[in-house]
């Protein structure tokens, strides 16, 4: 594919990181290309969570270099909140800010971040809100929604700072079943519009169908990558092995 | 004398003393919600000595009782060099006091917030004033309506210190002392007061509840 050729927009080189005495991280080696979607599985607690969050800095790391786009990440202040604005990242917990309306959650950072005019942003925010369903929503406030309406919401407002590679960590693993498929089905069209995806998940069919790489980790190492189906089908190291088995399992 | 009797000879200075303490009041709740943000952002602020300097401000006037604190407004700080009026004197303790009580108030609106959506702010880019300004101060202003509203109830009550200095005019407690120094109204006069006093908490707690439910946060 030739998406793998091209300059890498995540790139992350020797990456080390401790929670106090816990090694999170080992030697992280990860780049992502423009357009390319990088699902991140692994068990519980083998840093998939941490990995995610280090790419936008909300966490930070001990050694190594991530680049975005070739640069290296900024530290703190204007220019590392100029960086988050072009990364989109959706929780597993949606948080939306639960005192503004639907709408108002959507152009807080196209107004406050970007400086659109308010109009402008709000008439985007609706095609937004529509493109993901929840446009009849637009004046109610989170705690209104269900949950897979409150996460399209959330992707939505990823969308609307038009970011050049989106995290998604768990995205539907606080859902009920029936609502499930409402997420990855935005999730599938923004992968086919050319999205930059990196997407912590168990949805193995969701991987399958629009991935192009499952990274698998483990004590926080990445034990091996492969194309989706090379790595559902046949797993080569005995760790993947038995997490498949674990998750085939239910 | 009764009550009746107390209100016809004293009614327009009553009044005068009633305004007055509203007055003080409303100074004081408000200066001390402005400190008391002010106190809560350093609290939460990224730097270190930042924190532990909201912390300890809070502390120092959350643990000390007023009447002490206007003492040593009173008689200390002239030995500095700092000459103030009784009345900037009691206005500044009641708003340091009240502004610590806020700040606690305000932490508590804090924490019910959660990491998730200062987090969800921080990846689109929000500075860290702008999810102060922008997510923090209105979430927390808005579930904390209820204990802001006991705040002032309080604010009211503690501006009662008045009693203790001479201001012209006096504030509701030290018009007793006014009104039982020119006749023997005796116990009447702190009835008149206090009714003033529980007329007031009244209202105030009645809108407090009312504007809680306006805008309270669904979570
Ligand atoms: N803020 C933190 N402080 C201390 N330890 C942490 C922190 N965040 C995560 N950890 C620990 O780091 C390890 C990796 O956590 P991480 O959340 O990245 O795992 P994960 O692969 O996302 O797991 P899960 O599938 O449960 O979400 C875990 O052992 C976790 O307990
Ligand atoms: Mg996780």
């Amino acid at each position: 594919m030739s998406i793998q050729t091209s300059m890498p927009i995540i790139s992350m080189r020797h990456v080390d990181k401790h929670f106090g005495q816990l090694h999170v991280l080992r030697d992280i080696n990860l780049d992502v290309a423009k357009g390319e979607v990088v699902v991140l599985i692994g068990p519980s607690g083998s840093g998939k969570s941490t990995l995610c969050r280090t790419i936008n800095r909300l966490e930070t790391i001990d050694s190594g270099e991530i680049l975005f786009e070739g640069k290296p990440l900024p530290q703190e202040g204007k220019e590392l909140a100029a960086m988050r604005a072009e990364i989109g990242m959706v929780f597993q917990s949606f948080n939306l800010f639960a005192h503004k309306t639907i709408l108002d959650n959507v152009t807080m950072g196209p107004v406050e971040v970007l400086h659109r005019p308010r109009k402008e942003a709000e008439a985007e925010a609706m095609e937004l809100l529509d493109r993901v369903g929840v446009a009849a929503q637009a004046h109610k406030v989170p705690a209104q929604l269900s949950g897979g309406q409150q996460q399209r919401v959330a992707i939505a407002r990823s969308l609307a700072m038009h970011p050049k590679a989106m995290l998604f960590d768990e995205p539907t693993s606080a859902l009920d079943p029936e609502m499930i498929n409402e997420v990855l089905d935005v999730m599938v069209e923004l992968a086919g519009m050319g999205m930059t995806m990196v997407v912590v998940t168990h949805e193995m069919n969701f991987a399958r169908r629009v991935s192009n790489r499952v990274v698998f980790m483990a004590d926080g190492q990445i034990v091996e990558q492969n194309t989706p189906d090379e790595f559902f089908d046949h797993p080569k190291s005995e760790r993947a092995k038995d997490f498949l088995d674990s998750i085939k399992g239910h | 004398m009764g009550v009746s009797e107390v209100f016809a000879e004293f009614g327009d200075v009553y009044l005068q003393s009633l305004l007055s303490t509203w007055l003080m009041t409303a100074v004081c709740f408000a200066g001390g919600l402005a400190l008391g943000i002010l106190a809560t952002v350093l609290r939460v602020s990224p730097i270190k000595p930042l924190r532990v300097a909201g912390d300890i401000y809070v502390q120092l006037f959350r643990n000390i009782p007023t009447v002490s604190l206007l003492v040593i407004f009173v008689y200390a700080l002239p030995y500095l060099g700092l000459m103030l009026s009784y009345r900037t004197c009691l206005l500044a303790c009641v708003i340091l006091v009240v502004s610590s009580f806020a700040s606690e108030n305000f932490m508590s609106g804090i924490n019910a917030i959660g990491a998730g959506q200062i987090e969800a702010a921080r990846s689109i880019g929000l500075s860290f004033v702008q999810i102060i300004r922008l997510i923090v101060i209105p979430q927390s202003l808005r579930t904390t309506v209820l204990p802001m509203t006991n705040l002032l109830i309080a604010t009211l009550l503690t501006t009662a210190m008045g009693s203790q200095v001479p201001l012209t005019p006096p504030e509701l407690t030290g018009m007793v002392n006014y009104v039982n120094s020119r006749s023997v109204a005796g116990i009447s006069a702190f009835v008149l007061s206090a009714i003033c006093y529980a007329g007031t908490s009244v209202v105030i707690g009645f809108l407090g509840n009312k504007l809680d439910e306006k805008v309270r946060i669904v979570r």
